[in-house]
């Protein structure tokens, strides 16, 4: 049985209108109390394939660590220096890891239909998850300042201007896409995974097909 | 391809059927990213002898 | 039907080790990550500059810079976002990219005079830049297609040369007006080095806007050689593709794949045409939670049941 002293979502104090309270309410009531960070799972959770979550986000860890000692030297750092080049490549690497990690969640998820008993906004957003990142290694490729930067930013284009976006979001603009791609998407891109692991820890691992209680 | 290299690449390789056309690289990782999902699948976890069936308290 | 899920808090649990596991993950694509780098690194081919064209392909830049003053290259008959020449592409009856309006206003000609109008100690070349601005825009007009049809291209696999061949020195007399020696004189800017930077941000210190410079080597044929050289061109799955054999975009896959097939492969509104079909897949993709049959698949395929054999293992013992 559960000894749960609270569901998500239910208020301790009924009806405060301190701001604080309610704020520090809602809080508390994303998560089933000791959900947060439990260390016991389902016994159903028993599959490597279950750990390819949890790679993502290291992944995503490593994109984020390359891509700040990459900062620490500068848009052309690593067009100068053998050690800015070797932290571009971690870079690239850590990328390519990721996506491939993301996708084996992805196609895991979908085979254990994991949207099932309210985890539909957890699919959704990772989902919304990949197309951001798809978009962030996007700019990313804009802001390498060689051929490859050149080529993607006058092909790309063509695509954005044909259904009219191509002005405000101007590939052909280092600048603009640089910064897009080191603050604006990184933001979204983490504000975004907290939103999904908060889901995935308030639904709990999601039980299999036709389990039965 | 390590180190410093300033001299511009041409094309990798590439493999070719019909319309499809693929570098030797994309393709390696498709292939190890399918393996690893079929191995995650067939491999089995270690869950600890004599903890399962263990209370489900908080 | 189906049965509601069960509440996962309401099952049998184990110890499980959320933070080890998450560490042990790092660690992994830590060693991951600077392993794979060490080994194969990464790509990086040096951006074409101007005078790298100029000096690569001369006739290239002439024509182009022809192309420019006759007002018949790519981006001088783009459309929106950069002047009206053309209406743009269309998804289905949707005209999406004049919709965006002409937010980023070029005049492909500017591509041109704009440096050179920059250039001291030239008389001639400043003769002819007045000849021009005094002429009528039907005037230039004539002059410029005169000069690039009498300038012709060269040879293909599958066509002969026409003209000269687009070989300047072997061009027939004729009447040009200043187009000869605007173009020449612009070949001259790039090869010295003095094309670089002088599109980016009207007279700026500080440049960083390469729009009207790429749209410019855009123009020419060199800039898209190179790139399908490399097995980047847009009709060689070239959206997932890398340089030479490093690793591209594998994920871009399916984006890609369309321009290979027809109708895409042979539309004009190839563009907005993909970008619409992605579109809806990929808001079918996030809402598979919702779509009859769609989210029925892994009921109907049973990969999970390798994934979960334990557990059904221990529910039909129990």
């Amino acid at each position: 049985m559960t000894t749960a002293t609270g569901r998500p979502g239910q208020k301790t104090e009924t009806g405060s209108s301190n701001w604080t309270t309610r704020l520090r309410n809602w809080i508390v009531g994303l998560v089933p109390p000791g959900e947060a960070l439990p260390d016991r799972q389902p016994i159903y959770v028993a599959s490597w394939i279950y750990v390819f979550g949890v790679l993502t986000l290291a992944a995503l860890a490593i994109v984020i660590g390359s891509g700040c000692v990459l900062a620490i030297g500068g848009s052309a750092w690593w067009h100068t220096s053998s050690l800015g080049r070797y932290v571009n490549s971690v870079h690239l690497w850590s990328v390519e890891l990721l996506f491939g990690f993301m996708v084996i969640h992805l196609w895991g998820k979908f085979w254990m239909a994991a949207w099932r008993g309210g985890r539909s906004m957890t699919w959704m957003t990772g989902v919304v998850l990949f197309v951001i990142s798809i978009g962030t290694s996007f700019t990313g490729f804009l802001s390498q300042s060689n051929f490859d930067s050149q080529w993607i930013g006058s092909q790309g284009k063509d695509g954005l201007n044909s259904v009219g976006v191509g002005a405000w979001f101007n590939v052909l603009n280092p600048g603009q896409m640089l910064m897009w791609h080191i603050v604006l998407l990184p933001l979204v891109v983490v504000v975004v995974t907290v939103v999904h692991v908060v889901l995935v820890r308030r639904h709990g691992v999601v039980p299999p097909i036709d389990a039965e209680m | 391809m390590s180190g410093l290299s300033i001299a511009a690449e041409g094309a990798g390789r590439y493999i070719s059927w019909g319309v499809i056309q693929i570098s030797v690289a994309n393709l390696t990782i498709i292939a190890v990213m399918v393996l690893l999902f079929l191995l995650a699948l067939v491999i089995p976890f270690p869950t600890g002898h004599g903890s399962d069936d263990g209370g489900h308290d908080r | 039907m189906f049965m509601k899920t069960p509440d996962s808090h309401d099952f049998p649990t184990r110890p499980y080790d959320l933070v080890k596991e998450f560490v042990i993950a790092l660690v992994v694509v830590l060693v991951l990550s600077v392993g794979l780098a060490a080994m194969f690194s990464s790509p990086d081919d040096p951006p074409i500059t101007m005078k790298g064209w100029a000096q690569a392909a001369p006739n290239d830049v002439v024509a182009t810079a022809v192309g420019e003053l006759a007002g018949t290259t790519t981006s001088a008959t783009y459309g929106p976002p950069y002047n009206n020449a053309s209406e743009g592409q269309k998804l289905g009856p949707l005209p999406l990219q004049k919709w965006g309006g002409v937010q980023l206003p070029t005049d492909s000609t500017s591509l041109v005079l704009a440096p050179l109008s920059n250039v001291q100690n030239n008389p001639q070349l400043t003769a002819a830049l007045s000849y021009w601005n005094a002429a009528t825009p039907d005037q230039r007009t004539k002059w410029a297609t005169d000069y690039a049809d009498a300038l012709g291209v060269p040879a293909t696999e599958d066509a002969a040369a026409t003209g000269a061949g687009g070989d300047p020195a072997k061009v027939a007399p004729g009447d040009y007006g200043p187009v000869p020696t605007l173009s020449s004189a612009f070949l001259a800017f790039a090869q010295s080095g003095g094309l670089e930077g002088a599109l980016t941000s009207s007279g700026n210190f500080y440049g960083g806007d390469a729009t009207r410079s790429l749209l410019l080597l855009a123009d020419g044929a060199y800039f898209e050689d190179q790139a399908r050289a490399k097995n980047l061109g847009g009709d060689q799955w070239g959206m997932m593709n890398e340089v030479g054999n490093a690793p591209g975009q594998p994920w871009m896959w399916l984006y890609t794949f369309w321009y290979q097939i027809p109708p895409f492969s042979k539309s004009d509104n190839a563009d907005a045409l993909v970008w619409g079909l992605m579109m809806l897949l990929t808001l079918l993709l996030v809402l598979v939670p919702f779509i009859p049959g769609l989210r029925s698949i892994p009921r109907w395929i049973p990969v999970h049941r390798l994934v979960w054999r334990d557990y059904y293992r221990r529910t039909k013992k129990a």
